[in-house]
């Protein structure tokens, strides 16, 4: 059990979270690198605040653009930590997504009081309800109820999400093995943290303490078998989202900022203008009668109404 | 609420049934004074027997069945090839990020599914949930191109094999879907299912030469063959014109002369040429208001230069791209300031938005809508307007194209306060961004094959003769006559083959339908009798 808790809680825990970021990374730089598309903007869009689009005036083109970083942020925050999507058009899946999405957030915050608690610990401050400084003393609550908090949170969340796709008929017919899946996997990440709080350590001294390890890359081992279990969860977590729709936290930010906010409109002389005039020198191979063969856009367009009149 | 005991089951897709999901009449809701359920058109036999019906019993495609083999995987193999295209940036660098997101993130949470006004209308049909195509698309991805899909089969979402029949119902259930976006605006991810029903209708139209034959054959390609989707040619542009100059001066007592090919002018007005020919009241509108202004304006003659839509924006970027750069070309013939596209939703969110990032160099002339030049004139003073000429019930439909995707709300409804008495003018429920498609979007107005104007104007209508109800309700008397204004010459399409035709709402309550500028001219103190008349049609 040791040996095996070790390399849960040591080699593969380091591995699982320098893979996670690797992968993120790589995620979002993989959509950052895709070409610049044609507008598919949604309104309203926020950042125009209360003044709307800019298309309602006349002249527009020479008006420079309203933004409003409050209404952005205003918005982004309600959908970001509410839901808010959902709570209004489908109340009956927020009430699992919103305790769900919470207990992220909770479980975010928990792991970074953890580290900076596990930072005290190994700089010889020790974090406990008694300590004598009230910040050490915010901390160590600040812990428990962050952690407790989010892992009853996102076990509750996660539990109605399930109980909705086996028995809402509707969300059944879409829900494939996969969503079960990573609802397990939340079920599992949740469960097991609550379950370790609950039965092992009610004051996460001992995974500050692991932490501390980690930090200090003493590849400590792991007494608990139910802290190993937690761990064993947020390896299995942390190797799986990358591969997961999950990962729509990194989509979400393009399908918002780059592609439903996007009214960013083409300028003369830009780097948009320029990285257009490219893509319209790519060869495309769609091959319906209507395109020209081996033809690069600028190909397609150039004296289309003539040539198409043509062809007839 | 409702809800259909049909299941469709995405694996079962592609199912050798006759009809995989036909439409009940039964489990339809009727609307105010509809007192049967709806009627769609049965089909010969032989009709049945060679073309396909069986996504819903309905075809608007024309989908010719296959006979032999080699047909069906042609029809397989093509579209396989045209999905591997869509994801690759030579060929779809237009809209690569955003179909590749929603693709790939849809969280199968169903929160789109009460936003679709298709959906609910339909009486609930799985098959016509917004993420149910993207759904199919998914599951084909994932079982041809996706390595856990080949490997885990089912156990990674990979359960549908294809056939031509998952590819010709897809192509069917595609033009299910008017891409109102309304779906996308609902979503808490972003992901956006009437894209993947464009960017399937382009696979469609790209590589396999499928599409609505009015959106196509006799829709871009006739505009680009004659300069018009009616068919109109600049030579018989002319006549509409000189028809319209005579109606102007019957109905204002004087006449106008409409420029036409005026160099240099600061506008260009880019009209859909349905207008002409349909209803030529509305160029005869904006003619008046614009020459009482005092602006300087024009139309063109040229082919590609009185022809605003782009039908390239519902199915094919590179129709579309033609179409844009040609109409760019006949304003820079001109030397036109700027381009202003006439009530024509479609047209002003393609050649404004769409558009905005195709025209590089000096491509980019300025193109603005209508409705903020024509507030600007209210605003000016310039011609005076008595609001009580406009003492009748009015209700605003909001073009999806122009309100929900363009973000265009203000100006109309600033407009009609200066124009109308208060009191008169009632928001429709769901106004605003929130509003419902006409049910003629992105090609229903004008797609008129087999029984599919059955549906357009049985399911695809329907919300939107409800609201109109709803907006009305106090007034539905047929002594008090009422106005629907719908700046777009689709919702207008769909308003007269709907609502009037199909739904009676001129015979039963005294509603009539027409655009913005009609009711402007309607108020103007300067003209003698009304412009808007109850005893003609529109």
């Amino acid at each position: 059990m040791s040996s095996v808790g070790w390399f849960i809680g040591g080699p593969l825990m380091y591995f699982a979270a320098a893979f996670f970021v690797f992968m993120t990374a790589a995620t979002f730089i993989k959509y950052a690198k895709l070409p610049r598309h044609l507008r598919w903007d949604l309104y309203p869009v926020p950042h125009q605040g209360p003044e709307g689009s800019k298309y309602q005036k006349v002249d527009f083109a020479g008006i420079k653009p309203h933004f409003s970083l409050f209404h952005e942020l205003k918005e982004m925050s309600q959908e970001m930590l509410f839901i808010k999507k959902a709570y209004i058009h489908n109340p009956k899946v927020w009430l699992g997504s919103f305790p769900l999405h919470a207990g992220i957030y909770l479980g975010a915050l928990w792991l970074v009081l953890l580290t900076v608690s596990a930072l005290c610990e190994l700089g010889g401050i020790a974090v406990s309800g008694g300590a004598s400084s009230l910040v050490v003393r915010f901390l160590h609550f600040g812990v428990i109820i962050t952690g407790a908090g989010g892992f009853a949170a996102g076990l509750f969340g996660s539990l109605v999400l399930l109980v909705l796709r086996i028995a809402d008929e509707d969300m059944r017919l879409f829900s494939d093995p996969v969503s079960f899946v990573n609802l397990a996997l939340m079920i599992f990440l949740f469960g097991s943290s609550l379950s370790a709080w609950i039965f092992a350590d009610s004051s996460f001294s001992l995974i500050r303490h692991h932490v501390a390890g980690l930090l200090s890359f003493s590849m400590p081992t792991v007494g608990s078998g139910l802290i190993v279990l937690q761990l064993t969860s947020y390896c299995a977590f942390l190797l799986y989202l990358p591969f997961s729709r999950m990962m729509h936290f990194v989509g979400k930010y393009f399908f918002y900022h780059h592609i439903l906010w996007d009214d960013e409109m083409m300028k003369r002389n830009s780097a948009m203008e320029n990285d257009i005039a490219t893509y319209l020198h790519y060869k495309m191979t769609w091959s319906a009668p209507h395109i020209r063969k081996d033809g690069t856009w600028v190909d397609q367009v150039a004296d289309s109404a003539s040539k198409e009149g043509e062809k007839k | 609420m409702k809800k259909t005991t049909r299941r469709v089951p995405i694996k079962d897709f592609g199912s050798a049934t006759d009809v995989l999901s036909p439409l009940e009449p039964g489990d339809i809701e009727l609307i105010h004074g509809e007192d049967k359920p709806p009627k769609f058109r049965e089909m010969k036999p032989e009709t049945k027997e060679k073309y396909d019906f069986s996504l819903d019993g309905i075809s608007a495609l024309n989908l010719p069945i296959p006979k032999t083999k080699e047909e069906e995987e042609a029809i397989v193999n093509g579209f396989l090839r045209g999905i591997e295209k869509l994801f690759q940036k030579e060929n779809n660098w237009t809209f690569l990020m955003p179909t590749t997101l929603s693709n790939e993130y849809c969280m199968q949470c169903n929160t789109c599914n009460e936003a679709c006004p298709i959906y609910t209308e339909s009486g609930r049909m799985d098959i016509y949930k917004p993420n149910y195509r993207p759904e199919v698309l998914r599951r084909i991805i994932k079982r041809y191109f996706s390595k856990s899909g080949k490997l885990l089969r089912k156990w990674a979402g990979a359960d549908l094999d294809l056939n031509w029949r998952v590819v010709y119902r897809l192509a069917e259930l595609v033009y299910r879907c008017s891409l109102c976006r309304r779906c996308a605006s609902v979503c808490p991810i972003g992901v956006d299912n009437a894209l993947i029903s464009r960017e399937l209708r382009k696979v469609f139209s790209q590589e396999m030469g499928i599409a609505p034959e009015n959106v196509h054959k006799s829709g871009t390609v006739q505009h680009m063959k004659t300069g018009s989707t009616t068919g109109m040619t600049s030579a018989s542009f002319k006549d509409n014109i000189e028809f319209i100059e005579d109606m102007i001066e019957e109905k204002i007592g004087r006449r106008i002369t409409i420029p036409v090919d005026k160099k240099d002018a600061d506008i260009l007005l880019l009209h859909n040429a349905g207008e002409y020919m349909a209803w030529p009241e509305n160029p005869a509108a904006f003619a008046i208001l614009f020459e009482a202004a005092g602006l300087s304006w024009t139309l063109s003659s040229e082919q590609m230069g009185y022809e605003g839509v782009n039908y390239g924006v519902w199915y094919d970027d590179v129709q579309f791209a033609r179409i844009a750069f040609a109409q760019i070309q006949a304003a820079k013939n001109l030397g036109v300031k700027k381009i202003v596209i006439g009530e024509c939703g479609h047209a002003t969110k393609g050649f404004i938005t769409i558009a905005d990032r195709v025209l590089v160099g000096d491509a980019a002339i300025p193109r603005e809508a209508c409705l903020p030049l024509l507030e600007q004139i209210v605003l000016s003073g310039k011609i005076k307007f008595d609001p009580m000429k406009n003492n009748f019930p009015v209700t605003l439909h909001d073009p999806c194209n122009m309100v929900r995707l363009m973000g265009i709300i203000s100006p109309q409804r600033n407009i009609l306060k200066h124009i109308m008495p208060e009191g008169q003018f009632r928001e429709m429920p769901d106004a605003g961004t929130n509003n419902y498609c006409c049910g003629g979007g992105s090609g229903f107005a004008i797609m008129n094959s087999q029984n599919f104007p059955d549906w357009r104007n049985n399911v695809a209508c329907r919300m939107k003769a409800r609201q109109v109800l709803e907006a009305f309700k106090d007034v539905l008397d047929p002594s008090i006559p009422k106005y629907y204004c719908a700046p777009c010459s689709n919702c207008k399409g769909a308003a007269r083959d709907s609502m009037m035709e199909h739904f009676g709402f001129r015979k039963k309550y005294n509603i009539i339908y027409g655009g913005l500028v009609e009711l402007m001219v309607n108020a103007m103190v300067d003209i003698p009798k009304p412009f808007i008349s109850w005893e003609e049609e529109f």
